[in-house]
């Protein structure tokens, strides 16, 4: 049994958002059909590639974010293929997007109208900025709504005002935010369907997503709480926690009180330089050339260190140091390994590999990899014929 | 008042917290705005550092009314067995509970999952911990960018020759608790469908590398171990923030040739969309550097928000890189709802920030956070059922303090 368990979900969407979020359904056991193009949804066309294998059934993005759902492939923008989509609306709980505004009313899904005609459905719509935004923000990759919501701005932190903002970890992280907040509002409307019989519209803006995901600074902004203005650092935490750069990679130190100063005595031996430092500047006295020169020193010591093993030492003494991972840590990871957070599956084209899963464990009904996702047009004939 | 009916898919679902900071009360927040009832456990002896670090009133807390608008709060020690006794009563009557106390603090409280199902098997018990409850690390604890270098995203963020800088010290703490109430409201249907609860366990750094999934997926495919590399991006170039005229940023995102000749139009160089050095994505990408160059000659000459109209109007996508000033002042954020105003128990009206969606039949939101033990009366009597004496008397006896 799982937790989403007989839902039927009609996924609409060809971007990542929209399929992160009919796959973090359909891990929970909701029955997600996937409905394509003829030529396939984009996201088949984006890589990494498996090196052989059928066009369009190559992509292991594809593969990662379509597990456990089914493909039906056609023409929705034709006649025929909008009467289709209109017996399939009959039979699903609910149904994703992720297209442009407007794309839904021209395959005849207009929601200001599905409300009446389809008062059961939840239908729930991923866009950059939301519907009705204005005529400027008609155009958005990830990256500019990582900008439009503030993080492109305060990225990285500590950054000068000439320095280039940067774009966020990996590809697509503005559209996992977003599939996540659509998946909550969607697990949320069937709780009350369940009751009430009565579906939901809903419209998730990117940009207000990824604005949410900085609210503990926002809405003290925006209070009148906390400073605003038009320099890089408004973000930010002061003091000298921040990356650096070990022996054999690097790693993270959190440094804000004077345990912490006293924790990074012991740990590098009581070095003579920090005798120069009170043992409470970390809350008194934390000025710029501070932070700076303990930088210097802490970074020069570190460089002989071994990442994991002065991570553990400093763990110890109750000091916040942790390893930056990169891919083949994560994947060497006991943690990961004890956690069963790589779990295999075998793909027809990419043959067997270790999926990344989810970050929640229920003790009733666990997400799980059932199935790897479907080649384009796989269940076609059986969807709609049944 | 907080305690009517605010409509909102989740109205009638009772929500506990026993929270701290950030990550646990952004799960609470986020059940708020689907219209559950959030109820946050407090006390003198043990306030949340949010209610008290650097500020004068912890009611008026700003770190602690970011993250707790229209909730609850009574106050009960967790550190005296009638305390414990009163949360398990209250617990006895609620749908989910979420914590993200220090990794064990629950279960030697007396408040374990083993406990609290005992008085309601039907509670959806949720857990956050840096590694999760299990596992041979489960022990250590860590602040937001710990989650976010152990997750694998901090050595992908940084300029392209120099070191990782890691992403914005604020990240982490609201993802993990996004995921936190995805999997709370999935484990909610299952409970209403069957009447049974269960234990859910949530990861902060397997949260983090749930936002690479395709960059591990990769490293398990091909074997490539993805590092920091600016702007750049496989599968689009130009792409990445430019400087303009007037000292702001401009982030531009072409993701076709079509969109490349468009960008190359409003520049003023249509030439440049001829030119075979640049006319494909790959080769685009064989010389972004020089590439970026002339997309920054063009900004430079512009306003940001002038550079953004002309580029939209050809159909490129970019935006402004807002800046905390432009946020706060964003007309679209405010028409949606996500910046709106709340009032406080005395009718004083703040502003704060909503749900980054709309939908049909929404949770109304009109309270901003509590005044500690705003709703013990509430709490105590109404869901508890204790009579006037009884309340006055834990009180006096600083049980409810």
């Amino acid at each position: 049994m799982s937790a989403l368990k007989s839902y039927r979900v009609l996924e609409l969407a060809d971007g990542v958002a929209g399929e992160y979020c009919g796959k973090l359904l359909a891990d929970f056991g909701a029955d997600v059909v996937k409905l394509e193009a003829p030529g396939g949804s984009a996201t088949r066309r984006m890589g990494p590639f498996a090196k052989q294998g059928p066009a369009g059934e190559t992509s292991a993005l594809f593969a990662y974010l379509n597990t456990n759902k089914r493909s039906v492939a056609f023409d929705v923008t034709s006649e025929e293929g909008r009467a289709t989509l209109a017996k399939l609306l009959d039979r699903v709980d609910v149904v994703i997007d992720d297209h442009a505004d407007g794309w839904l009313a021209a395959v005849g899904l207009d929601p200001a109208t599905i409300e009446t005609r389809h008062p059961h459905l939840v239908l729930c719509a991923i866009t950059p900025y939301g519907w009705s935004a204005p005529d400027e923000r008609r155009h958005a990759q990830d990256l500019n709504v990582f900008h439009a919501s503030g993080w492109g701005f305060h990225t990285p932190s500590g950054a000068q005002p000439d320095q280039v903002p940067l774009k966020g970890a990996g590809r697509f992280m503005v559209s996992y935010e977003a599939g996540l907040d659509t998946a909550l509002c969607i697990a949320a409307a069937l709780v009350d369907r369940q009751a009430t019989g009565l579906g939901r519209i809903i419209d998730v803006s990117k940009q207000a997503v990824m604005a949410s995901r900085a609210d503990y600074v926002l809405a003290q902004m925006v209070a009148g709480d906390m400073n605003v203005g038009t320099h890089r650092t408004a973000y930010d935490l002061h003091g000298p926690a921040g990356i650096f750069e070990c022996r054999d990679g690097y790693a993270y130190l959190w440094m804000s009180a004077p345990a912490h100063w006293e924790a990074l005595g012991k740990l590098m031996g009581h070095p003579d330089w920090m005798k120069d430092f009170a043992p409470n500047w970390l809350e008194r006295d934390c000025t710029p050339e501070r932070v700076a020169l303990c930088r210097q020193h802490v970074s020069a010591w570190l460089k002989t260190q071994e990442k994991e093993r002065v991570a553990t030492e400093a763990q110890k003494l109750g000091l916040t140091m942790v390893a930056a991972n990169d891919a083949s840590d994560l994947k060497a990871s006991p943690q990961y390994a004890f956690r069963q957070y790589f779990a295999r599956l075998e793909h027809p084209v990419l043959g067997a590999l270790d999926y990344p899963t989810v970050p929640y464990r229920l003790s009733a009904t666990p997400a799980a990899l059932r199935a790897p996702a479907p080649s384009l047009g796989q269940h076609t004939h059986e969807v709609l014929a049944s | 008042m907080s305690t009517g009916k605010r409509g909102g898919p989740l109205q009638g679902v009772r929500v506990v917290e026993l929270t701290k900071v950030w990550a646990g009360p952004y799960v609470g927040k986020l059940l708020a705005q689907l219209g559950a009832e959030v109820i946050r456990i407090e006390s003198r002896g043990s306030l949340d550092v949010t209610r008290t670090y650097g500020v004068k009133d912890i009611d008026d807390a700003p770190g602690f009314q970011s993250v707790n608008a229209q909730k609850l709060s009574v106050q009960i020690d967790m550190k005296t067995p009638e305390g414990i006794r009163l949360i398990l009563d209250l617990l006895a009557k609620s749908d989910i509970v979420v914590e993200n106390l220090r990794p064990g603090a629950v279960k030697r409280l007396g408040l374990g999952y083993e406990a609290v199902r005992a008085v309601n098997p039907k509670i959806v018990f949720v857990s956050m911990g840096m590694y999760g409850n299990t596992g041979p690390l489960s022990y250590q604890t860590g602040y937001a960018p710990c989650f976010a270098a152990l997750g694998g995203l901090s050595l992908l963020v940084g300029p392209e020759d120099g070191a990782p800088t890691g992403m914005n010290v604020r990240y982490a703490d609201s993802t993990f608790g996004a995921y936190a109430a995805f999997a709370a409201t999935a484990a909610l249907n299952h409970q209403r469908r069957t009447g049974e609860g269960q234990f859910v366990d949530v990861s902060a750094v397997e949260s983090m590398t749930s936002m690479i999934g395709d960059t591990v997926i990769d490293h398990a495919l091909t074997g490539t171990v993805h590092r920091w590399d600016g702007n750049r991006h496989p599968d689009m170039a130009p792409h990445g923030a430019y400087p303009c005229r007037d000292g702001a940023w401009i982030s531009i995102a072409v993701a076709s040739d079509s969109a490349w000749s468009a960008l190359c139009r409003v520049m003023g160089l249509p030439t440049l969309a001829q030119d075979p050095r640049w006319s494909t994505l790959a080769d685009r990408q064989a010389h972004l550097r020089a590439l970026d160059e002339h997309v920054a000659a063009w900004t430079t000459q512009q306003d940001a928000d002038e550079a953004t109209a002309a580029l939209q109007q050809a159909g490129v996508a970019a935006a402004k890189s807002q800046n905390s000033v432009d946020l706060v002042a964003d007309a679209h954020l405010w028409s949606r709802g996500f910046f709106q105003e709340v009032a406080d128990r005395n009718g004083k009206t703040k502003s704060t920030t909503g749900p980054a969606w709309t939908m049909s039949r929404p949770a109304r939101l009109a309270d901003a956070a509590p005044k500690l033990g705003e709703h013990n009366a509430y709490v105590l009597g109404d869901i508890l059922g204790l009579s006037d004496a009884e309340q006055r008397r834990l009180s006096e006896s600083k049980i409810t303090w």
